[in-house]
């Protein structure tokens, strides 16, 4: 099933940049930072700094801009409705336009320019991290970013290793479902038709199968994973370990001179 | 916290795959897609499963379960409704109601832990109180959202009024709920509800 590959990678796309090569980790903070300083962005040379970094960024990852673009589709609805909304609610400044009973204000625009770009580079840095960098380089990130919450007594190893079973088993799991599916509509069971009550009761057969197939498979995989000898985080090595390297440093450098300029280009 | 069991380990694991089927339900069962005005709108049984987490987990494994299942979307794995995954889907208006699951997890979890046996009224109880808790984190975090990062100015009661209709969809969606839990508790062996397996 392509769609069980598909799932494993997430949106990964595959290149050997710089960009994907860096420590998740550095990723996700430069990412998070950015977030937060995009709202610090209030006027044009500002918002046009944060974009050139945005579009530089995407650039360095090799993946083809268009094809970046392309997957923000969803998402371009709301960035117009956005723009649209802020033309007909914001009525101040000049009048530019005006219609029979509806004038467009020069302050409408502005801000609706504004803020759409605000979406704009929000959803391209952040869709970024899924591009470059796997599911489970992420799972490994998060990790070791939350190792802080165990003085909390927060399970951070039991948190990332429920994220890395799930990864294995997600596809397993709609293999299972739709076998069940296939199942029950063997034996004759109609669900298409009927009403909404009828509908929704016929779900019982299927989820019943679903979650007695699904625990199984937990209780096996535990036991599998008591004979090898698994005994909780403490003590345990990695197979895949994390290394802040100097581009890292270097990034967060290039990052950290970037909203210093921010700074100076605000309003 | 107590420490985790290998067992309780992987039945959290397993309950992020449910979710994520429960979550895009209507791939599978294409039935679940219901027709409103000529548009088919797939019904999500995310909250019925975020519940259903709560119940077989008891509340420190639903919320451990359920906040590594965001975790897994945020990365980017597909895993929330519609197939939609990436750190900005917790940003977009409807992220509160995808943070909610936790909470209802959570609270499902310590409300089925207090109970001392299962009935078709206690379970009604919980999934009405489940969705509450689903309703009341995802508008206010939809106002807020729209309101500040988003930029769209909106009432209170517009961003109420506009949930209405999902709301009155989970409403009948609890009740369901409630008659699915009762028949599925009285058809699933007893030992798979770690911390309330005494009570069926």
């Amino acid at each position: 099933m392509d769609m069980s590959n598909s799932l494993l990678i997430g949106q990964y796309v595959p290149s050997n940049s710089f960009i994907h090569r860096l420590d998740p980790r550095t990723k996700i903070m430069i990412i998070f930072f950015f977030v937060v300083f995009v709202f610090f962005a209030n006027s044009a040379p500002s918002y046009a700094w944060l974009t050139v970094f945005a579009i530089g960024t995407a650039l360095a990852t090799k993946i083809k801009l268009t094809f970046i673009l392309k997957g923000l589709t969803p998402v371009w609805f709301l960035i117009i409705f956005t723009f649209l909304l802020h033309l007909i609610v914001t009525k101040e400044g000049e009048v530019l336009v005006e219609f029979v009973s509806f004038s467009i204000y020069s302050d409408a625009i502005q801000q609706g320019i504004a803020i759409s770009f605000r979406f704009f580079l929000l959803i391209l840095v952040t869709s970024l991290l899924t591009l470059t960098t796997t599911p489970i380089e992420i799972t490994d990130a998060i990790e070791s970013l939350l190792q802080p919450l165990k003085k909390i007594k927060f399970p951070v190893h039991e948190l990332a290793l429920m994220m890395s079973i799930s990864l294995r088993f997600i596809p397993t799991l709609m293999q299972e479902t739709e076998k069940i599916s296939k199942a029950q509509a063997s034996r004759g069971v109609d669900f298409r038709t009927g009403p909404l009550k009828d509908r929704i009761q016929a779900v019982v057969p299927l989820l019943v199968p679903l979650f007695v197939s699904a625990f199984k498979r937990a209780e096996e995989l535990a036991m599998a994973m008591e004979a090898r000898g698994y005994q909780g985080g403490e003590g345990r090595t990695k197979l895949r370990e994390l290394k802040i390297a100097k581009i890292d440093v270097l990034s967060f450098i290039v990052f950290a001179l970037v909203i210093i300029i921010l700074f100076f280009l605000r309003a | 916290m107590k420490k985790i069991s290998t067992i309780e380990l992987t039945y959290g694991a397993i309950f992020i795959c449910l979710m994520t089927i429960g979550a895009n339900i209507a791939v599978w069962f294409p039935f679940l897609a219901i027709p409103i005005g000529g548009v088919s709108v797939p019904l999500s049984l995310q909250t019925f499963f975020a519940i259903c987490a709560g119940l077989f987990l008891g509340k420190k494994l639903a919320l451990l379960s359920l906040s590594a299942y965001t975790l897994i979307g945020i990365a980017g794995v597909p895993v929330f409704a519609n197939m939609r995954a990436g750190l900005f889907t917790l940003f977009d208006y409807t992220g509160g109601f995808l943070l909610s699951f936790i909470f209802v997890a959570f609270v499902t979890g310590w409300l089925a832990e207090k109970q001392a046996a299962f009935k078709i009224t206690n379970s009604f109880f919980i999934a009405v109180i489940g969705v509450a808790i689903n309703y009341l984190i995802g508008v206010n975090y939809m106002y807020i959202a729209m309101n500040t990062w988003l930029g769209l100015t909106i009432s209170y009661p517009t961003a109420w009024l506009s949930m209405t209709p999902f709301l009155i969809k989970d409403g009948i969606m609890a009740v369901f709920a409630a008659i699915l839990l009762v028949h599925m508790m009285r058809r699933l062996p007893n030992t798979m509800f770690l911390n309330n397996s005494q009570k069926i």
